[in-house]
């Protein structure tokens, strides 16, 4: 107890800092920026995802639905109504807000994996939405999303790379905004409410501390997270279609989320990195040209499940949290010998 | 008329189906509180593997039970994953499950290909029934299901280990003090779920066109009739499970296009809202 206050206590800006700087340079080194644009985007998700079932214990399979409404309302308010980019990219996460209140309100009531299967519909039926009404382009998708800044430049393609810099450099600050938005929810009083809910439900009812509520709001803010990057990969793509939002990325957003560790600040990111590139590597394994046609895709569904079955089995609080207990471990047994307690207490820089 | 029996008929057919498939979900998560992604995978497999033996030169009935005992060890399999550590949250273990789920569409994929298996009906012809003319294969769907949940009811109401499931399923704490091992009621549970979903597919593949990739839309749908049965009772999963392969089936039937996942999670959907309701109004009355 008296390590994860300690944990908790030191400050993470100076890391939050340096991943920012990190995460800035990276995309002027890259030679192409879509994929690291899709991990910036799962990153984001997962950050608000992570804070989610960290404190409610329940898992939100359908996260991509929030992610669909995101880029629904930029494709429908720049394309099919021909109002503002910026307009759509404020009231994307307003509208996925409101779909989360909704969906949550009777859901988080329920224990068990309720939720989990509540949020998959959601996810299913937009995409069934977005097959049949003209609105939402009726299987084909709405192409043509417009630049969400008008640049003042001639050439195309200066104009394209530029432009989707930027909305890489939104992506950073996004991830930014919600690492610290994270870190302050759980450190407020609304936060310790919370972490007592992911300890005992019934103990922090009788402590004044509003379930329904407090998992609702932390909800919802996941769901402004997923929304802001449906918006965001509309304005980047810019196109979307039914088959943007598949299943299958939503359970990856879960995975990542428990991967990394669950109620941890870096939890989602850590793990948002690292099953992004296990899928880029398998990906890029299974489409090499000398691999025979059913070998492409069982090496790929076999290398992601057996990693998952793998991690999970073994460390299943995921990497942050085991990797800082070892740590903790090591430098509590270091100070032990050297028999001086203040070297426990003294940052690890 | 003729055209709605026919549809009605073909539903239950798919309904029973998805019933065996939601018994599984609910045995599993009786025991173990665990909820069962790879449900859906034991049908392919089972599906897949009994049109693969048939069409190799096994007989008809061998080769079907073969394929439902592999379902079966394939779900025993699961089981010893999932159960490998005591302390794995809920949710922890319905990802490990989703995992495994990845490691059966790699075996389905790496033993029978992309795509669907070839259809060997265990019973050829067809039958008029007030003038809807159905596939025997079809119709034999519905009396098996029932029969296989009349032996379900019978061995957790009349055999020792049945008893001790159930009683695991009611309080595992004191079923661990009168001696009953929680880990090796874990195991049988999730094999019988193997064995259940490996019947489903078995029976259906002849009629459907089972693909590797049915396996994530047939555990939603079995889910789904689970949620029907509240996750605990097989016979309301029974009559969930029927009643989500008649209307996805009628939706179909008459052009609306092929919802059935959908219409699946619809009614998922509106049952778990109505029901939080009650719930609610239970826990206000205390």
């Amino acid at each position: 107890m008296n390590l994860i206050a300690r944990v908790r206590a030191r400050s993470p800006y100076p890391q939050i800092v340096a991943v920012t700087i990190v995460a800035l340079v990276v995309p002027l080194v890259l030679p192409e920026l879509t994929f690291y644009m899709q991990l910036l985007m799962s990153a984001i998700v997962v950050v608000g995802l992570s804070l989610f079932m960290g404190y409610a214990g329940q898992a939100a399979l359908g996260q991509g639905a929030f992610v669909a409404v995101g880029a629904l309302t930029v494709g429908v308010f720049t394309v099919q109504w021909h109002l503002p980019p910026l307009l759509a990219l404020v009231c994307a996460p307003i509208f996925a807000a409101a779909v989360a209140a909704l969906i949550g309100w009777p859901l988080l009531r329920l224990r068990g994996h309720y939720l989990a299967f509540g949020t998959i519909a959601i996810l299913l039926l937009v995409q069934a939405l977005m097959g049949v009404i003209p609105l939402f382009g009726r299987g084909i998708g709405i192409n043509g999303i417009p630049p969400l800044i008008v640049l003042p430049i001639e050439d195309a393609q200066t104009r394209n790379s530029l432009l989707k810099l930027i909305y890489v450099v939104i992506a950073v600050v996004l991830l930014v905004v919600a690492l610290i938005l994270s870190h302050r929810v759980v450190s407020s009083r609304f936060g310790r409410g919370i972490r007592a809910l992911a300890g005992s439900e019934s103990a922090a009812a009788s402590a004044g501390v509003p379930v329904l509520g407090s998992k609702l709001h932390v909800f919802v803010l996941a769901a402004v997270f997923a929304g802001l990057v449906g918006a965001l990969g509309a304005f980047y793509f810019p196109f979307i279609n039914p088959e943007s939002f598949p299943p299958d990325q939503s359970f990856e957003y879960v995975i990542m989320a428990v991967v990394g560790g669950v109620g941890t600040l870096w939890g989602g990111l850590v793990g948002a990195i690292a099953v992004g590139i296990l899928l880029k590597l398998l990906n890029v394994l299974a489409t090499l040209p000398e691999m025979p046609a059913v070998m492409g895709p069982t090496l790929q569904y076999a290398g992601y499940g057996l990693v998952l079955v793998l991690v999970l089995v073994f460390m299943p609080k995921g990497l942050v949290p085991t990797i800082t207990a070892a740590w903790e471990r090591r430098s509590a047994a270091r100070s032990v010998a050297s028999k001086d307690p203040a070297v426990v207490s003294a940052p690890e820089e | 008329m003729t055209l709605f029996i026919t549809f009605v008929i073909s539903g239950l057919g798919v309904g029973a189906a998805y019933a065996l498939v939601g018994s599984g979900f609910v045995i599993v998560h009786r025991v173990t509180h665990v909820v069962n992604f790879a449900q859906g995978t034991y049908a392919v497999l089972a599906g897949m593997l009994a049109s693969r033996l048939i069409t190799t030169g096994t007989p008809h009935g061998v080769g079907e039970l073969l394929a439902v005992l592999v379902a079966g060890a394939a779900g025993l399999g699961v089981g010893a994953v999932v159960l490998a550590r005591r302390d794995t949250p809920p949710f922890v273990a319905l990802l490990i499950t989703l995992g495994l789920v990845f490691v059966g569409l790699a075996i389905n994929i790496l033993l029978f290909g992309q795509n669907p298996a070839p259809s060997v009906p265990l019973l050829s012809g067809s039958v008029d029934i007030l003038g809807a003319t159905t596939e025997w294969q079809r119709l034999l769907v519905v009396p098996i299901a029932l029969v296989v949940f009349g032996i379900l009811g019978l061995f957790f109401e009349r055999t020792d280990v049945g008893r001790a499931m159930t009683a695991t399923a009611s309080n595992r704490r004191a079923a661990q003090l009168v001696g009953i091992n929680y880990r090796r009621m874990g195991l049988a549970a999730f094999a019988i779920g193997g064995l259940l979903g490996g019947i489903a597919g078995v029976l259906i593949a002849p009629s459907q066109q089972i693909s590797p990739y049915a396996d994530i839309p047939l555990a939603i749908s079995g889910f789904t009739a689970a949620v029907f049965g509240n996750l605990s009772s097989p016979w309301l999963t029974l009559l969930g499970g029927l009643f989500l392969g008649v209307v996805g089936q009628l939706l179909q039937g008459y052009g609306v296009g092929s919802f059935q996942t959908q219409v699946s999670l619809i009614l998922m959907l509106v049952i778990l809202i109505v029901r939080a309701r009650a719930l609610n109004a239970q826990e206000e009355a205390k």
